[in-house]
């Protein structure tokens, strides 16, 4: 349990960036080969290949290997993925609007994403350290943490937080069990749903035209 | 808990997956034979097969559907008495949440083989879902809804935030009385039934 916990810092947010143009060039090339046939069968050696470099400097830039590799690439996605959906909180004017936008642009970015998709699909087994009975707490409390604040704006911060726990959990239902009708995808679903279920428990919720 | 349900069928088929339910507390899923199934139920191997002649990958699948639905049967006997449906939601999520924490069986295969479980535990999901879903639209429809309410709409997203709590208790205490009323009466159902229902 500890060291599932362990595991989901490693790949959280705060967790340094690779910089260089090499190991970007690498990175780039493990995620178009996890697309294609996953986890488990990209070797090293073909993501030298993809990435046109030698081996030796795969293990110069990744010297953990492919664990190195992998935690490294989980990292950066999910960072892409969490500063895609915080645009989309900040754009919006009022709260509706921002969770309608948040849920769609989650929804979108990960079907488009080939490399989760074929986890998804085929790979289950490597998000179980995250989908345990505990490790769900530990993701809800961090996205309450991660994108209560962008809700500010709106809301005290412990509603904020936790229209941002509630928000992930309705992404996380709808991710798991689809509905055979609804679709977070698509803008009027999401919005159908938020307004019609979440809103009411946020009455007062001021209309606030974002920043810029 | 799951035991005395279990002792009180003479079904064959309900001992043998009771039975095969006891192996895998004791054994996990990896290590549960039929034999052991079988010897727990007091049957001969031949006759687990009769009833399940895929063998052990059936007998383990079944048995973990034939635990869950057993959970949601208690969770429904514990709040028929229920006087409200916000009573009844909140008497369910304190329910489910304990009998979660309390459950043996599942806490042990959650500790030692949870690669094993959880896939079969998604597997149940959308099925769970539909039955929760179903269940409390039933009960919707007596109630005082907002206007424009759908009961089965509204029930497909409380068996979703249901299913979703007994997971993970997230920010509220499910242990405590006044956290969950707070949750079901003032953000749960707020958006479902008429004020005054979710007064008393």
């Amino acid at each position: 349990m500890s060291s599932s916990a362990a595991e989901l810092r490693l790949v959280d947010i705060d967790a340094p960036r690779p910089t260089t143009e090499t190991e970007t060039r690498i990175l780039d090339a493990a995620l178009a080969l996890v697309g294609r046939w996953g986890v488990a069968k990209t070797a090293l050696g073909d993501v030298a290949k993809e990435a046109g470099c030698s081996r030796a400097t795969l293990y110069r830039a990744f010297p953990g290997g492919k664990q190195h590799l992998f935690l490294a690439l989980a990292t950066r996605e999910l960072a892409t993925y969490r500063r895609g959906i915080l645009d989309a909180i900040d754009a919006a004017d009022e709260l509706g609007d921002a969770l309608t936008r948040a849920l769609v642009v989650a929804t979108r970015l990960l079907q488009d994403h080939d490399a989760a998709q074929f986890i998804l699909e085929h790979e289950p087994g490597l998000l179980l350290p995250f989908l345990g009975f505990h490790q769900v707490d530990v993701l809800y409390r961090e996205t309450a943490a991660t994108f209560g604040p962008h809700l500010e704006r709106f809301l005290p911060a412990d509603r904020a937080a936790w229209a941002a726990e509630w928000t992930a959990r309705l992404f996380i239902t709808y991710l798991f069990n689809p509905h055979e009708r609804r679709d977070l995808a698509t803008i009027d679903d999401a919005r159908g749903l938020v307004e019609r279920f979440v809103l009411p428990a946020f009455p007062n919720a001021p209309a606030i035209p974002h920043p810029t | 808990m799951l035991g005395s349900v279990v002792a009180v069928s003479d079904d064959p088929r309900d001992r043998i997956l009771g039975a095969t339910v006891a192996c895998l507390g004791r054994y996990g899923i990896a290590k549960t034979t039929v034999d052991d199934a079988a010897r727990e139920a007091g049957l001969a191997r031949a006759t687990v097969y009769r009833y399940f002649p895929d063998g052990k990958e059936q007998l383990i699948a079944e048995s973990i559907t034939w635990a869950v639905s057993q959970f949601f049967h208690e969770l429904a006997v514990s709040v028929a008495d229920a006087p409200d449906f916000a009573t009844l939601v909140e008497e369910a999520l304190i329910h489910a949440h304990r009998a979660v924490a309390e459950h043996v069986v599942l806490q042990k295969v959650l500790e030692t083989e949870p690669e094993r479980l959880l896939p079969q535990l998604t597997q149940s999901a959308p099925q769970v879902q539909a039955v929760l879903r179903d269940y409390l639209a039933d009960q919707l429809r007596d109630e005082p809804l907002l206007p424009g309410v759908d009961p089965l709409d509204a029930g497909d997203w409380l068996a979703r935030m249901g299913l979703s709590f007994i997971l993970a208790g997230g920010r509220w205490d499910l242990t405590d009385r006044d956290s969950v009323r707070e949750l079901v009466r003032g953000e749960l159902l707020v958006s479902i039934l008429q004020p005054e229902a979710l007064s008393a």
